[in-house]
């Protein structure tokens, strides 16, 4: 067990010095024992480095440890906190005071948990799922929960991946309430996430009905792109945008979200790019929309496009792994920390409990600590959790990378069943394939 | 068409979302003490801590160093109010703050409170946290415990609100 001293606010000692330098090693050059520690002294020092290293974007060449201090001046800036110049801001304030005035008021309560809901995920930041959380908590633990606070936890269980007890909820509301759209359209969401695309066709069927026409359409047209039918899909999305020009511009955003992701699957990377424009021109700042827009550009060779596209959103740890993985296709001298950061960000995640990034810490374990047999670990557990193109793509490139082609096994047949075309997915298959037929052929 | 179901379908493929709300506790017990007392640090992130208290006193969406100073005896008056050390039967241990600093953090600044806890001597003491529960049954205080050769971690959660702390 390492012995590690007493700290004093004052200055950090040689052996706190050491402790950092050490997690930093092995951070940063993951060639070397990764797991030389145990746990609780690994925590510890996480705890000791994290807590203590003052780890800006911005600063190039500062040591990564400093103390605790007292700024020199009133004026330093500090941190950074939603503004109540942002009329999002103003408006779960409001939500919030009526709320606090009626605290037993369900409709009340359901327009706060909404608003803190819509912000967590506009702008990336879980803290905001815990606050909807609490507030529609006090009906959570009733003995016959209403459905609208049924589908608002579900809907908060699901941004956290936690899909199976968001199903539960959702089948829960849907007994008492079968005609509620909202809840069609989240499972509708869920059963696309977790690749059951005959449920989800019903499930849009289902929105259709109840939510209306419009809404019942872009499901279904979604839902075409991961079948194959990405050409109807696209015809189908084109349509349901020309018939939006009214709706709120977020609705909008969505649908030129789904195109821009079908013109992916059609390999038309213009038409894909004016779409993604498009969304974030409808919503400028949505955490979302950012980072599928950044793959795109990571995917085409443009990472330094994805450093000025994300510059200011390096508080969501999704957007921040974008980051990292423009440094390191820039090989920038950046590039080691930004690694050496997302790995103590993801380690914090998974210190908390908060383990729901399964697709993300695959594809750093590849492409940042490249180390495909732990991406390969991490693919398949995410892919028992979720089974959208993406999970089925890191776990195919981890498989070539580790050449263990017969643990692509179980993708193969998805691909092969659902039909999905996608011009980076279909040819990582193919290799694949190849690499079993060579396998069964005792070939070298 | 309700903005609120876009909740729901712009996770369509993944969540995207920023780590959720830590907080560190280090305390130092035992022998590595001096005098029996318990030395605490308890880094606070200012954003949760403006959620609550509504540090941005000009609403610029940026705090700086004044704001916070000047806001730092309610902080403290908060942040203490949940936290607890008892020492059993021999009743409650008294919580003395001692100094406030700012700490960095890979994912934010946050508020260091400084504190000594004077137990009863040898008495076994017990923590009870539930510092942002009500608000956000999402956080967690990250409890890092160094006494003599040992370091021992915790994680206090909603549903874990108590650890005993070694002698």
């Amino acid at each position: 067990m390492l012995y590690v001293t007493v700290r004093r606010p004052d200055a950090p000692t040689r052996i706190h010095r050491a402790i950092c330098s050490e997690y930093l090693r092995m951070r940063t050059h993951p060639s070397g024992p990764r797991q030389r520690f145990v746990l609780p002294t690994a925590l510890a020092m996480l705890a000791l480095c994290v807590g203590q290293a003052r780890l800006q974007a911005a600063e190039v060449a500062a040591a990564p440890f400093k103390a605790p201090y007292v700024p020199s001046s009133d004026a330093e800036p500090l941190q950074e906190v939603p503004s109540v110049a942002d009329p999002a801001v103003r408006q779960m304030r409001s939500l919030r005071a009526a709320q606090a005035a009626a605290p037993r008021d369900l409709p009340a309560a359901i327009r706060l948990a909404d608003a803190y809901v819509d912000y967590s995920r506009q702008v990336g930041d879980a803290h905001y799922a815990g606050y909807a959380e609490a507030v529609i908590a006090p009906w959570m633990s009733e003995p016959r929960t209403p459905a609208v606070a049924l589908v608002t936890q579900a809907t908060i269980l699901q941004y956290r991946h936690q899909f199976d007890d968001a199903r539960a909820l959702l089948d829960a509301a849907l007994r008492s309430d079968p005609r509620n759209g909202q809840a069609w359209l989240t499972l509708a969401t869920l059963d696309m996430v977790q690749g059951d695309y005959p449920a989800a066709g019903k499930d849009c069927a289902q929105v259709a009905g109840s939510a209306g026409f419009d809404w019942g359409l872009a499901c279904s047209a979604n839902l075409r792109s991961y079948l194959g039918q990405a050409r109807q899909s696209l015809a189908l999305l084109t349509q349901a945008a020309a018939a939006s020009a009214g709706a709120p511009a977020g609705y909008q955003a969505w649908v030129q979200g789904l195109i821009a992701e079908t013109a992916e699957r059609l390999g038309d990377w213009p038409l894909a790019e004016k779409h993604h424009i498009q969304a974030l021109t409808l919503l400028p700042q949505d955490n979302f929309l950012l980072v599928a827009y950044a793959d795109f550009l990571l995917d085409r060779g443009r990472p330094r496009e994805v450093l000025t596209l994300l510059a200011d959103h390096a508080q969501s740890d999704t957007a921040f792994l974008r980051i990292a993985l423009a440094h390191s296709l820039l090989h920038s001298a950046d590039a080691p920390r930004y690694t050496w950061i997302m790995a103590a960000r993801f380690e914090a995640l998974t210190l908390r409990g908060s383990d729901y990034f399964g697709r993300e810490q695959a594809r750093f374990a590849l492409q940042l600590q490249h180390d495909p047999q732990t991406a390969l670990d991490m693919a398949q557990r995410n892919w028992q959790v979720q089974r959208a193109p993406w999970d089925a793509r890191v776990l195919l490139e981890a498989a070539l990378a580790a050449d263990q082609p017969q643990a692509a096994a179980d993708v193969l047949e998805f691909l092969r069943k659902t039909k999905l075309e996608d011009p980076v997915i279909l040819p990582l298959a193919s290799q694949l394939r190849e690499r079993l037929r060579q396998f069964a052929g005792g070939a070298p | 068409m309700k903005r609120a179901w876009l909740a729901a379908l712009l996770i369509a493929s993944t969540a995207h979302a920023h780590s959720a709300s830590d907080a560190y506790l280090t305390l130092t017990v035992g022998e590595a003490a001096a005098g029996g007392v318990i030395h605490g640090q308890w880094d606070i992130a200012l954003r949760d801590l403006d959620f609550v208290l509504q540090l941005d006193d000009d609403g610029d969406g940026r705090l700086t160093w004044g704001e916070v100073r000047r806001h730092l005896a309610d902080v403290e008056r908060y942040a203490f109010a949940h936290l607890r050390v008892e020492a059993g039967t021999r009743g409650a241990c008294t919580i003395k703050p001692t100094s406030r600093m700012i700490d960095g953090h890979a994912d934010g600044t946050y508020a260091a409170l400084f504190f000594d806890v004077l137990c009863p001597r040898a008495a076994a003491a017990t923590l009870d946290y539930d510092m942002f529960f009500a608000i956000d049954p999402s956080h967690r205080g990250i409890v890092v415990i160094h006494g003599g050769n040992d370091v021992a971690t915790a994680v206090l959660s909603p549903q874990h609100r108590r650890i005993d702390l070694p002698r």
